[in-house]
């Protein structure tokens, strides 16, 4: 569940609202329709009349919060509520949802098996066989759910061209394995020799590799079908070398690879997860790849579920280098800058400079990608991602923003953490390029892109989808057409039906006008000087890039809320729920009680119930499907 | 013989409940009409995001009796095998948001579930009914292809994955086929497929999947109810591939043979030099599957549902598609947007025409095939799926009756079109979605 985007920018305390009020807008609006045995779409206000049914139809009640702000509810034709009076009903509605499912105490869900998405098969291959090859482009991109992430059990679908894939490219990789040395020397930790059989060194290996593999013990008996497959490749004429390498590519297409795998809990009760899937969670959310062998020493010995050990691991894997994996993962995703590639390219005719320079445009994509790690493994305040007195940069970026930066003189193509000058404006992940590209369309800046941007991905607060069947707007008849970006914006919001919410977006949106399409600065554009002057709905205003980071600290609550979201969610692979919304309080609280530490936010996330438990699962047939 | 058949037709002989997915159930029952077709019937859906300029899109004139409207102006050269259809929409795409409820559904005409990913849910695609129709007829059982990667992140103004703006065939309401955006990795898969297994390859293949497949058995019985299903797509996926090195390698009783021969010299670049070659390119292995019958059945996407790729490279084009597409009216915007429609629709020709120049005994592929054109909504500006832009070029194996413009009654099921073509293609059904009937004037009386 998310906030709504009135408090961003309304500054006013809430009024006095309360369930009788709530109960009161539900009556004055939907009670045409949906009272009695005739209720429309099985939407019974009846039985959302007590504050009981805050957690007794809790679904229903989150459904009308979201149709109502999203001005689904009431339809057309009927009489609505104005957007304030929609929006004070959801953030009350929304607030009171939030505190009865944590009346309820917080509460893990279900063990999940997900197949691993083309980063994490890449990572896993890496680390499995010191490979180090673009595995990932080979294999089809992912789609995203829950919180926004390629990582979400539920998206990860597999389809016959993700079978064929993973046929090809387990071929691929054993071959090329094969005649590395390095691969070599991981895989074949035994050889046929004296006093050792074929089978015996083909069962050596794969007692060795299959559990790394498959990322848990391996039973036995499975190992031994591993053996009989290599036994069978001997008798297809294979070598020894071959045939272990047919195995092995073999395991790379089997379930327990590609897929990570949480047994179910079939108790009544809520248990700890089992320890290898709990080494797993760990290691995919803070290296997007497997568990190392210290991480399988620990699950061996069931010492994970231990509150001091958990925190030392965290540490100690955010310090390695493969927390890349991570920040590359989830910035790309949450800032939206894995697009800059592709549809959000800034147009190579406009921007020349960027579009020839490769180096600039790598400088630009790593720099909030470096600046979350550095953040991370320097135990910063997570507020610096709002304002940060550093940042990264490399000599080409400092030609790119026009400064002056203290870069180290023996490595000034090295992304590195610079200290920013007074007034820099680049402090912060409003003032990098990549972010300012991808808040843009690919030949104009647009204040209306960036201001939804601000809410959407920095604040957590999305505008609701603007309302169906909005009339175009028409030409004017006479006089001349608006010519700045503002005049055009003002036209825009000259109808009522766009202005509630335009004035919100666009306000924070002109701010960022300093920075073009490809973040560089500029003090005029087309001649004129550029307006950056900022408007809040409650008519405060303010200016430029300074403005607008005081703007954002001065709400930085909302900031933090939707980063500890955000992350949790990418931490658990799924949408968050109604319930997982007291452990983001919690994590909240703690952040706040500790100078908003980053360190700290990783470390709850995994010592949290949701993380760390597991839900009971009833065994049942699971959903049907059906032929159409 | 190889040992992996016997098991598991002792398995299947012995009535073991397996827990096989429907899918695989399905696979097994034997195709209505025996034997491979003398001359195979193909159909590709392209899909062009963000709606048109109407007025410029809307021919002159009804029945054979028309004139190319100036956006399907490129199509002069194949008029006479075209249907150009109007006033069809697609009643369950309304509502929703402008784009996912709409895109996701041109090929299913089914509501999509509203959700962040947790229980997506759409129909089955009109392709996939007829992959299914012509299953273990050729080496590939349909082609996903786009030029775009899938949109990332959820929508969260709206409140849709964006994995539905990125898939327009589904093999069950809740698997939208992944597809294929390198063009050189198509003509690989396509000649691979085409040649078959070389060696031992085959036996290789049919040994690892036994393997595999036990796995996943085995793994499905120690998880939940919910992540069986994945489980279960991985089965009939793998079991897909088993039956068909099972029929590539059964050798000189081999019925299946490539119509036209293919070399991997003809192995387009692995990085095409912009947006527009990579379209071409793509249709060209829509064109040379069709040709070698490697498959029948192929989508495309044009792009993803609110698709802003620049086409700047347009002269006279100055913006972004789905930018331009909001128009506002504005008469500058309007004509960028006719442009980007008329690009959309000459590569649609270029598909047509390439088709058309290939023989296949007395007449051509395109002859043999139905290319369906569609976009899910009419005007971007107003997100409106009454009145779509819809298309059809080729024969159908002579059971369309090409050459004319039909206007149909306000508000026809874009479903009847559906029906009709699944008729044609020799998988007909009762109903699609919510069809009311054929499309009437579609096929040949």
């Amino acid at each position: 569940m998310r906030l709504f985007f009135a408090l961003a920018c309304a500054a006013a305390p809430l009024a006095a609202y309360d369930f009788e009020a709530a109960r009161g807008f539900l009556g004055t609006y939907c009670k045409a329709c949906h009272t009695g045995k005739t209720a429309v779409g099985g939407f019974v206000l009846e039985r959302l009349g007590d504050a009981a049914s805050l957690t007794r139809e809790a679904g229903k009640w989150a459904s009308a919060v979201r149709r109502v702000h999203a001005g689904e509810m009431p339809p057309k034709g009927s009489p609505a509520p104005a957007l304030e009076a929609r929006e004070e009903f959801a953030r009350w509605a929304e607030g009171a949802l939030r505190g009865a499912a944590c009346a309820g105490g917080v509460g893990p869900g279900p063990a999940v098996t997900r197949r691993l998405n083309r980063e994490e098969y890449a990572n896993t291959i890496r680390d499995l066989f010191d490979i180090h090859l673009d595995l990932a482009s080979g294999l089809p991109g992912d789609g995203a759910g829950g919180e926004g992430f390629d990582n979400a059990a539920e998206t990860l679908f597999l389809s016959p061209l993700h079978a064929e894939k993973y046929m090809d490219m387990a071929k691929f990789v054993t071959d090329f394995a094969g005649r590395e040395y390095k691969p070599r020397e991981r895989i074949f930790v035994a050889r046929p020799g004296a006093g050792v059989t074929q089978d015996q060194a083909a069962r050596r290996i794969f007692e060795t590799v299959l559990p790394r593999a498959f990322r848990r013990p391996v039973a036995a008996d499975v190992v031994a079908q591993y053996v009989a497959l290599f036994g069978a490749a001997r008798r297809q004429g294979l070598d020894f070398q071959g045939a272990v390498l047919f195995a092995l590519r073999s395991a790379l297409v089997s379930p327990q690879f590609l897929f990570r795998v949480e047994p179910a809990n079939r108790g009544a009760e809520a248990v700890a997860l089992d320890p290898y899937a709990l080494a797993s969670r760990i290691s995919y959310f803070l290296w997007a790849s497997m568990p190392d062998e210290f991480l399988f020493d620990l699950a061996a010995a069931g010492r994970l579920q231990e509150p001091e050990v958990l925190r030392y691991v965290v540490r100690r894997m955010l310090r390695n280098d493969r927390s890349l994996g991570f920040a590359q993962s989830f910035t790309g995703q949450w800032l939206h800058t894995r697009e800059l590639a592709g549809e959000k390219a800034p147009d190579a005719k406009l921007f020349p400079g960027y579009a020839a320079d490769e180096e600039l445009r790598g400088d630009i994509r790593f720099q909030p990608i470096l600046f979350f790690r550095e953040v991370l493994v320097r135990d910063l305040a997570v507020l610096s991602f709002l304002d940060s007195r550093h940042t990264i940069a490399t000599s080409n970026l400092e030609k790119h923003f026009g400064l002056k930066l203290p870069l180290n003189n023996n490595a000034r193509k090295q992304p590195q953490w610079v200290e920013l000058p007074e007034g820099s404006n680049r402090g912060g992940l409003l003032g990098m390029p990549a972010v300012l590209a991808v808040a843009s369309y690919p030949y104009r800046t647009s204040p209306v892109l960036r201001g939804a941007f601000i809410l959407d991905a920095i604040l957590g607060t999305p505008p609701p989808p603007p309302p169906p069947n909005v009339p175009a707007l028409e030409e004017a008849h006479n006089g001349s057409a608006p010519r700045t970006m503002r005049e055009r914006l003002a036209q825009h919001r000259a109808n009522p039906a766009c202005a509630g919410c335009h004035a919100r977006i666009d306000g924070l949106g002109f701010a960022l006008e300093n920075y073009d399409v490809v973040g560089a600065w500029r003090d005029q554009e087309s001649g004129k000087p550029v307006d950056t002057r900022g408007e809040l709905a409650d008519g405060a205003v303010f200016e430029g890039p300074a403005g607008l980071r005081k703007v954002l600290m001065d709400r930085k609550e909302l900031f933090v809320r939707n980063l500890v979201s955000k992350m949790l969610g990418y931490a658990l692979g799924r949408g968050l729920s109604l319930r997982d919304s007291c452990t983001v309080d919690r994590i909240v609280e703690r952040l706040r009680a500790n100078g908003y530490r980053a360190q700290t936010l990783v470390e709850e996330i995994v010592l949290s119930e949701p993380f760390r438990l597991q839900s009971a699962q009833a065994e049942s047939g699971g959903r049907v499907k059906t032929a159409p | 013989m190889h040992t992996t058949v016997t098991r598991r037709k002792l398995l299947h002989g012995a009535g073991v409940a397996l827990g096989l997915p429907w899918l695989e159930s399905l696979r097994a029952a034997p195709p209505a009409r025996v034997g491979p077709q003398t001359k195979p019937l193909r159909m590709a859906a392209l899909y062009m995001p963000n709606g048109v300029n109407v007025p410029n899109w809307t021919p002159k004139g009804t029945g054979r009796d028309y004139a190319l409207s100036p956006t399907l102006e490129p199509l002069a050269g194949v008029k006479d095998q075209l249907l150009v259809l109007s006033n069809l929409w697609n009643a369950n795409s309304k509502g929703g948001d402008g784009h996912y409820v709409k895109e996701a559904a041109i090929l299913t005409c089914t509501t999509i579930k509203k959700t962040p990913g947790a229980d997506i849910a759409n129909g089955v695609s009109v392709d996939q009914l007829m992959a299914r129709r012509v299953v273990g007829e050729t080496p590939l059982p349909s082609l996903e292809l786009g030029v775009t990667p899938v949109a990332i992140g959820v929508d969260a103004v709206v409140g849709y994955t964006r994995v539905y703006g990125s898939h327009i065939a589904w093999s069950t309401p809740t698997a939208p086929l992944a597809r294929e955006l390198n063009p050189r990795s198509v003509y690989e898969r396509l000649f691979r497929a085409a040649a078959g297994p070389v060696g031992n390859a085959a036996k290789m293949d049919a040994l690892l999947l036994d393997r595999v497949m036990d796995d996943a058995r085995r793994m499905r019985s120690n998880v939940g109810a919910a992540d069986k299903i994945r489980l279960d797509e991985y089965l009939s996926n793998m079991r897909s591939i088993e039956e068909r090195v099972q029929r590539a390698s059964a050798g000189s009783k081999r019925v299946w043979k490539a119509r036209a021969p293919m070399s991997m010299d003809q192995a387009p670049p692995e990085r095409p030099a912009d947006h527009a070659e990579h379209t071409k390119l793509m249709m060209d292995m829509i064109a040379v599957a069709f040709q070698t019958d490697t498959t029948r059945v192929a989508t495309f996407m044009f792009g993803n549902a609110v698709s802003n790729v620049s086409f700047r490279f347009l002269e006279g084009v100055t913006a972004g598609h789905h930018d331009v597409s909001h128009h506002q009216n504005d008469a500058d915007k309007l004509r960028q947007y006719q442009l980007i429609n008329r690009w959309h629709v000459a590569q649609y020709a270029y598909l047509a025409e390439r088709l058309k120049s290939m023989k296949e005994g007395e007449g051509t592929v395109l002859d043999q095939s139905m290319i369906l054109f569609a976009s899910a909504l009419s005007d971007g500006n107003k997100h409106d799926p009454h009145k779509l832009p819809i298309l059809v070029a080729g024969g159908g194996g002579g059971r369309l009756a090409t050459g004319q413009h039909l206007v149909f009654a306000e508000d026809e099921p874009l479903a009847n079109l559906y029906v009709s073509m699944l008729d044609a293609f020799g998988a007909p059904v009762e109903r699609f979605a919510d069809s009311t009937g054929p499309l009437v004037g579609v096929l040949k009386a």
